[in-house]
């Protein structure tokens, strides 16, 4: 599936992003260097995908804004709703999944469900050490084979990431956050790479405990990048549960053999 | 020291069977196997009155030597009648188990003996590989998921779901939770060096079985380098042999009654059809197999296997040095002892563990 660049004014912000597919909408808030993926394309095969450029993010103009989160969320709420008038699945990837929790708790009435892939809102460990753009790049891996699949940002845009980041207090535990959890009522999946080093292993039960409709899935033997460790696995999950929300715990493969 | 009685359950007559594996059922009385089951009980409940710290069990299948396919059951029955002993499952065969029903056995256990479990995990003799149908190449993959997914589901509060290479899993959430917080004592039984790295970095437990004792420093040498890598140092519980002993009153006696085994010729411990066991080894290593090359090479015989050799025999004092020797050599800090050879009935094998705890015991405590 081809996704198309194409740029979108709403609310004063111009935004770049990609779309691909026909049907119910989803959209996308990724990390820079995580949108080409195997992901991406399975979505497009059965829904209209918008996948966003989240300001200061890639190589779009640096972000010398937005203060907070919930700012970055803002904009992600008015652009979306720029895109698409109906009711979306928001799909968000590591610093992505942080703005996409905001972004569902500022606006219910527009997301209908939310997948969090490898959040970092909650108990992160580690996350800003990196003092490279390679180290941090190579620890959003459990296999370091894993790493050439995605390209490396450049020092540039690794130092101004990492500006916004620390300005966003990315990486610092949002205890704010928590606080809201309990506002998400849509139906939500927080994904974790079973072996991610930048969350710690206590987070997930925190999505579990707080928001009422929520489901946990942990990638075996996966990093913080999990499309790049386990992508059919990941693929598996959120296929899944964007198709069945709380019901993909409910087992269709038939165990049949041999009729 | 600790000591440990490995309750291998088996069926009375067992000096009876063909040397094949699986062993017909239709050699298995129902009435002589239900006297087997409550005489290795009531030699359990001796190891616990005579001074043994733990019991074991583990999982074997098709045969009535081991007899304890579903080694969960049979340890609940023990735990009921042994009152103080610890009850270690060394242990399932992972490769073999549904990861979440074993994590259940386990969360049941330790809150029927209140705490007093000590879990193993194992991947199992590559006979075994062929008791569920599982694929031989995969039993590592297998037994390392397996483990992660166990210790997973002992330890979150929080019901979750399993994506992995194996075991797909939409809701896992483990009742009871355990008694011994954050976990039992776990012992992963190897002799692999990923699986034995495995146990390091996870700071688990090491079990070795039946090997001389220089393979198993070899064994334990690396676990305790791959141990001080992952920022700790193994207690003396963390390192577990399993070995199989002969004590009599004397070494003279010992001596005689090995001889007359020697004798007697006891046939493989664990045949198999040479095709099936090449077929297996090629499997789990990944070489081709050719069947026809098998049928054609084979002058040694359709039949394949070792003899259960005997780690420990002799009088009290002599096992107590050989078993000093793994104490001081390996790091061993809990000796875990098959007493119900083959040629062993009941009655001997009372005597033995009476022997043992009185004569033995007390000197491997000084270890």
């Amino acid at each position: 599936m081809k996704f198309q660049e194409k740029q979108v004014e709403a609310g004063g912000f111009n935004v770049r992003y990609w779309e691909a597919g026909q049907g119910r909408p989803v959209v996308m808030l990724d990390r820079a260097g995580w949108r080409e993926t195997a992901l991406h394309d399975a979505l497009a095969e059965k829904y209209q995908v918008f996948a966003l450029e989240l300001s200061g993010t890639g190589d779009s103009p640096a972000n010398t804004t937005s203060e907070s989160m919930t700012d970055l969320a803002a904009m992600a709420t008015i652009i979306s709703a720029a895109l698409t008038s109906e009711r979306y699945t928001l799909i968000g990837s590591s610093f992505g999944a942080n703005v996409a929790l905001w972004q569902a708790v500022q606006s219910p009435e527009q997301v209908e469900a939310l997948i969090l892939i490898s959040p970092t809102s909650i108990h992160p460990q580690d996350v800003l050490t990196a003092t490279t753009a390679s180290d941090a790049h190579l620890a959003m891996f459990a296999h370091v084979e894993n790493s050439g699949k995605y390209p490396i940002i450049s020092p540039e845009t690794f130092a101004e990431e990492t500006e916004l980041l620390r300005r966003l207090k990315f990486g610092v535990h949002d205890s704010e956050a928590e606080a809201r959890l309990g506002d998400i009522h849509c139906p939500t999946l927080a994904v974790f790479g079973q072996a991610d080093r930048l969350v710690s292993s206590q987070a997930p039960r925190v999505y579990r405990e707080k928001i009422p409709n929520c489901n946990i899935a942990l990638v075996y033997d996966a990093g913080h990048c999990i499309i790049g460790d386990r992508p059919e696995a990941l693929l598996n999950t959120v296929m899944d549960y964007a198709e069945h929300w709380e019901t993909f715990i409910v087992g269709h493969q038939s165990g049949l053999i041999n009729p | 020291m600790k000591a440990s009685m490995f309750a291998a359950m088996g069926y009375s007559k067992r000096t009876t069977f063909p040397a094949t594996w699986p062993v017909s059922p239709v050699h298995a009385d129902p009435m002589t196997s239900v006297q087997s089951y409550r005489e290795g009980m009531d030699e359990c409940e001796l190891a616990e009155e005579v001074g043994f710290d733990w019991v074991s069990f583990s999982e074997h299948h098709y045969s009535g030597r081991i007899p304890t396919g579903t080694p969960a059951v049979m340890a609940s029955a023990v735990a009921e009648r042994c009152k103080r002993i610890k009850i270690a499952l060394l242990g399932h065969l992972l490769p073999l188990n549904n990861p979440v029903r074993v994590a259940e056995e386990l969360a049941l256990l330790d809150n029927l003996t209140d705490g007093r479990l000590v879990a193993g995990f194992l991947r199992g003799t590559p006979n075994e590989d062929q008791v569920y149908t599982m694929n031989p190449a995969e039993g590592r993959g297998r037994l390392h998921e397996g483990m992660d997914l166990i210790l997973k589901a002992l330890t979150e509060p929080e019901p979750f779901s399993w994506e992995g290479r194996y075991y797909q899993f939409r809701t896992v959430a483990v009742w009871p939770r355990l008694v011994q917080q954050p976990l039992p004592q776990v012992v992963v039984g190897t002799r692999s060096d990923d699986t034995i790295r495995y146990a390091a970095e996870h700071r688990l437990g090491l079990g070795v079985s039946f090997l001389p004792v220089e393979q198993t420093a070899a064994i334990t040498d690396k676990y305790h380098a791959w141990c001080e890598e992952a920022g700790w140092t193994p207690g003396p519980d963390d390192i577990v042999y399993r070995a199989s002993i002969y004590v009599a009153e004397t070494d003279e006696l010992a001596n005689k009654w090995f001889e007359g085994l020697m004798k007697s010729r006891p046939g493989p411990n664990i045949p198999l059809r040479r095709t099936v066991s090449e077929a297996i080894e090629s499997a789990r290593t990944g070489n081709a197999f050719d069947l026809r090359g098998v049928v054609a090479g084979s002058p040694e015989g359709d039949v394949v296997g070792n003899s259960l050799g005997i780690n420990f025999i002799g009088g009290p004092d002599t096992v107590a040095s050989q078993i000093k020797e793994f104490h001081d050599r390996c790091g061993v800090g809990v000796m875990d002892l098959l007493i119900q050879q083959n040629q062993v009935d009941h009655k001997a094998v009372m005597k033995e563990i009476e022997l043992f705890g009185k004569e033995v015991i007390p000197q491997i405590r000084e270890f």
